[in-house]
């Protein structure tokens, strides 16, 4: 139990300093959010006589405070579950921009994660398991496809499937020319899944190759280990010393790295989301960083960081409970 | 895709069909309105009715927010001229006169304090409501709105609105009747006391805390039909007091990537977008799409050039300017930088072809074309600069080091700025070219802490380079190094000479050509030979737009109006003239 509140103890501090970091890091960016609002509009096409007042009030009040004094309140806004209002989305709430987003990188990210998750294990654990034949080549096509730039990989594949055979949409989560938002119906289901599977795709593509690298190599030391040769020795089927032995155990480790990367699902995929046009919260990011949005970034970080913590915590958790000694050692 | 061609196929049957039926409807409709504006250029539609919707980027990005309030952020593009309409439109790539929208005329007094507009006649509101010259005044006298220089706006009779003003305000016509949009006073007057939170989660009261998110209630030709994140549609007024558009609908998209608009505008998704595009060929030669390029807006080399206000550098010597001003190559930096789509600038900063007439006798009529490092050494040895062993100019044993920045990512900004570094290394002039981050950059020209900086000039909206004069070369425009100038101060340089400001003084008080020619004489004598902004091209803009399905659109022959889909109110304009093809 005693290790169990030690590592409660221990996340409360890290949530308490993230959060800390997580107003102050915004405000050490060069550049204020007056000028570069400014800029932008004027860059944009001008700034129609009235804007310009409603910029300062919008933006000036927040120098009448001291750091501390917004420290505070951004403490005190948090615990009402107010996040404040989005400057480039004026006047959006910024829990209502994650609410949006957080769906759609949640399902798309989530799923080209886990299928990338599935396919690099089993495909790994398949090239462990046949080392030395044609099916370890997939090493390095595999490692290849992922060593290339994903934007790269992503244009190109737009070009070939969305521009040229045009089998695929261009950008969108569904198919923003015909749907007025998304609505409850068969057809926009559909459409969703055609205007997710490129994007998907390149995501897969781009991450399959990490898992099958790791999960082969653990497939082939598990291989030489005792009771494999034991299990071989007794006659087994080698389809079962190959789930039940070599595959199950070779597969803990990247389980533990599958844990952390699903708690960064949350931050999206920056690239892909600007690329495709997807409605996600790494694109969110870019846009409050690019506008020295504070209380967008504010929000967007603080989302990511809950979400990488209460993976950590999770993955610590079991691993407590599956290897006694990690809590016995201390 | 299959689904798509059987849609289109549909659509153009059906609009075979209705353009039947509307013809009749739009005779009289759209005659009327030609009667109405007849003389005073009122927008008369071409082509037939059509309800093939219209699909526009404006630049917009998702996620995009709901919000048609002309005083708020982040206002999106169909509520400037698409929804509320100015008095007139200025058109900014010709030397005519406005074109009337909610006004008829307007005429100034002898000593340009007292301006009087007379007001269409017959307008209603979107909800039906008629539009009054109260709303003329409410929309100027504002909180929100009204501008520090008027004093007054009143409502004299029903028609005519009269603005004075305590100076000569002649200077502010734009602003007044060609930038500043007309609102309703029964809609807005009732949300002056909504509240909002700003940035930092304080209060905010007023106009600026309301999106407008619900119908908005406009004088212009479209009104909002639903809004979502990723796109936003709008539908014809049937009641536009100029004929109700031809287009029945409108989709405005939101677009994360410029490569993805080009690949929309190449398969034929988007109908009307102004974008950069490197070979518009691709795009044209697929017979659908037309295609304008109407460069005004300058590229220019911001230098920190005031010693007196704290500048640093010896880009302060005005030789070393003049130096870098001939050392530079444009016509290979629009070659290799802009893909030769870039336009010759004036070292007036008149803006060739437009305001040829402003450029005094005795100017430059465009900046040299060539670079000429004989001369670039000239005036350096003459200012008393040697070269070193390195092949460098300096002075005190000091060689001339200057750090050229341009916003990392700006990809022909970059290239120009690589190119300068080795036209000026050609001429004996160290220059390094350095990318920073878009935060750095519009820190650092605020701010004026800078030595070179690759930037571009807000071209002007009307043909007259007199804002540009105020706004970016005289003294009241600018700070201290080190105070961040105020909103509506461009003056970068930090460039402030008695005789330029007293010049523009000059102009600002008088209506008349041959005094305002006199007092333009000046100040650009001054600024050609100071160079506090060393020119360098004026950038291309590019519009495409389906010619395919619709009509109306400006074209190099009849550019009635600024082309670019994101432009408030010109676009307003350009809805209101377009009709189908199909």
């Amino acid at each position: 139990m005693k290790f169990y509140l030690r590592r409660i103890g221990f996340y409360a501090v890290t949530l308490w300093a993230a959060i800390s970091l997580n107003f102050f890091i915004p405000r050490l960016l060069p550049g204020d959010p007056f000028t570069i609002l400014m800029a932008k509009l004027q860059r944009s096409g001008g700034i129609p006589a009235g804007t310009e007042n409603t910029i300062r009030l919008l933006l000036g009040a927040a120098e009448d405070q001291t750091l501390w004094e917004q420290y505070v309140t951004y403490w005190g806004n948090l615990f009402q579950g107010n996040l404040g209002v989005s400057v480039t989305n004026f006047p959006a709430p910024v829990t209502e921009l994650i609410g949006d987003a957080l769906p759609w990188t949640l399902g798309l990210v989530g799923t080209a994660t886990i299928i990338s998750f599935v396919l690099g294990i089993g495909l790994g654990a398949l090239a462990g398991w046949k080392r030395g034949t044609w099916v370890d080549s997939l090493v390095p096509s595999t490692t290849m496809l992922q060593s290339l730039p994903y934007f790269w990989v992503a244009l190109v594949l737009i070009f070939g499937f969305a521009v040229t055979l045009q089998w695929f949409p261009i950008i969108g989560a569904y198919d923003v020319f015909t749907f007025n938002g998304p609505e409850w119906s068969w057809a926009f289901v559909g459409s969703v899944l055609y205007h997710a599977f490129l994007p998907a795709l390149t995501i897969v593509i781009s991450s399959v190759g990490g898992w099958l690298l790791g999960m082969r190599n653990m497939m082939v030391s598990t291989l030489s280990e005792d009771y494999v040769t034991t299990a071989e020795a007794k006659g087994l089927r080698p389809r079962r010393v190959f789930t039940t032995y070599a595959m199950r155990n070779a597969a803990l480790p990247s389980l533990a790295g599958f844990g952390v990367s699903l708690g960064f699902v949350v931050a999206g995929s920056l690239v892909m989301e600007q690329v495709f046009t997807y409605p996600g919260i790494g694109k969110l990011m870019i846009t409050a960083v690019r506008n020295n949005d504070y209380a967008l970034m504010q929000g967007v970080f603080l989302v990511i960081t809950l979400a990488v913590l209460a993976a950590l915590f999770l993955m610590d958790l079991i691993y407590g409970f599956l290897d006694p000694r990690t809590r016995h050692h201390d | 895709m299959n689904r798509r061609t059987t849609r289109s196929r549909w659509l153009t049957a059906a609009a075979a069909l209705t353009s039947v039926t509307l013809l009749a409807a739009g005779c009289s409709g759209g005659g009327g309105g030609d009667q109405e504006g007849g003389e005073s250029g009122a927008p008369a539609a071409e082509g037939a009715a059509t309800d093939r919707e219209l699909v526009i980027w404006a630049g917009s990005q998702t996620p995009i927010t709901a919000n048609f309030n002309p005083y708020a952020v982040g206002v999106l593009h169909l509520a400037n001229g698409g929804i509320y309409e100015t008095l007139f439109a200025y058109n900014k790539l010709q030397d005519v006169d406005p074109t009337a929208m909610l006004a008829e005329s307007f005429e100034w007094n002898g000593d340009g304090t007292e301006l009087t507009v007379t007001l269409r006649s017959g307008v209603e509101w979107n909800d039906g409501t008629p539009f009054t010259a109260d709303d003329v005044v409410y929309s100027f006298m504002n909180d929100s709105a009204k501008p520090s220089y008027l004093s007054e706006a009143t409502a004299s009779d029903e028609s005519t609105v009269v603005f004075s003003f305590d100076a000569p305000a002649f200077a502010n016509e734009f602003a007044i009747l060609g930038s500043t949009y007309i609102v309703p006073k029964h809609v807005f007057s009732e949300h002056e006391k909504d509240t909002g939170e700003d940035a930092a989660g304080a209060k905010l009261e007023g106009l600026v805390a309301w999106a407008n998110a619900e119908n908005p209630v406009g004088t212009g030709p479209y009104m909002v039909d639903s809004t979502s994140n990723a796109a936003y549609t709008a539908k014809a007024n049937p009641n536009y007091w100029g004929g109700e558009p031809q287009v029945a609908s409108l989709r405005y998209v939101g677009i994360d990537a410029n490569q993805s608009a080009e690949d929309l505008l190449t398969t034929g998704q988007i109908d009307w977008s102004t974008m950069f595009v490197p070979e518009p060929d691709r795009v044209t030669s697929s017979g659908a799409y037309g295609y304008v390029n109407t460069p005004v807006d300058p590229t220019v080399l911001y230098t920190c050039a005031n010693v007196d206000l704290g500048c640093e550098g010896e880009q302060t010597d005005v030789a070393v300017r003049q130096a870098l001003n001939v050392a530079i190559d444009r016509g290979a930096i629009n070659e290799k930088a802009f893909v030769g789509l870039a336009k010759e600038i004036s070292p007036t900063f008149a803006l060739l072809g437009r305001d040829d007439k402003w450029i005094a006798d005795g100017m430059p009529k465009e900046s040299p074309q060539t670079a000429d490092a004989a001369a670039a050494a000239t005036i350096l040895e003459d200012a008393g600069y040697t070269k070193d062993a390195d092949g460098f100019y300096g002075k005190d044993g000091k060689a001339i080091d200057l750090t050229l920045t341009s916003v990392d990512g700006w990809t022909d900004y970059n290239s120009a700025a690589k190119l300068i570094e080795e036209q000026a290394k050609a001429a004996g002039i160290k220059v390094t070219a350095s990318t920073i981050s878009w935060n750095e950059f519009a820190d650092a020209r605020v701010s004026g802490e800078f030595e070179l900086i690759m930037g571009g000039v807000v071209g002007t909206s009307i043909a007259d380079p007199f804002q540009i004069y105020r706004e970016w070369f005289t003294g009241d425009f600018t700070q201290k190094v080190g105070t961040a100038l105020e909103p509506g101060e461009w003056n970068f340089s930090r460039y402030d000479n008695d005789d330029v400001n007293a010049a523009v003084q000059a102009a600002s008080e008088t209506n008349d050509e041959a005094a305002k020619k006199e007092a333009y004489a000046t100040v650009q004598q001054h600024i050609v030979e100071d160079l506090p902004y060393i020119p360098l091209v004026v950038n291309a803009s590019q519009t495409f737009f389906n010619t395919k399905a619709y009509a109306g659109w400006p074209t190099e022959e009849d550019m009635y109006m600024f082309p670019p889909s994101w432009q408030g109110p010109s676009s307003g304009v350009i809805l209101g003239k377009l009709g189908g093809l199909e």
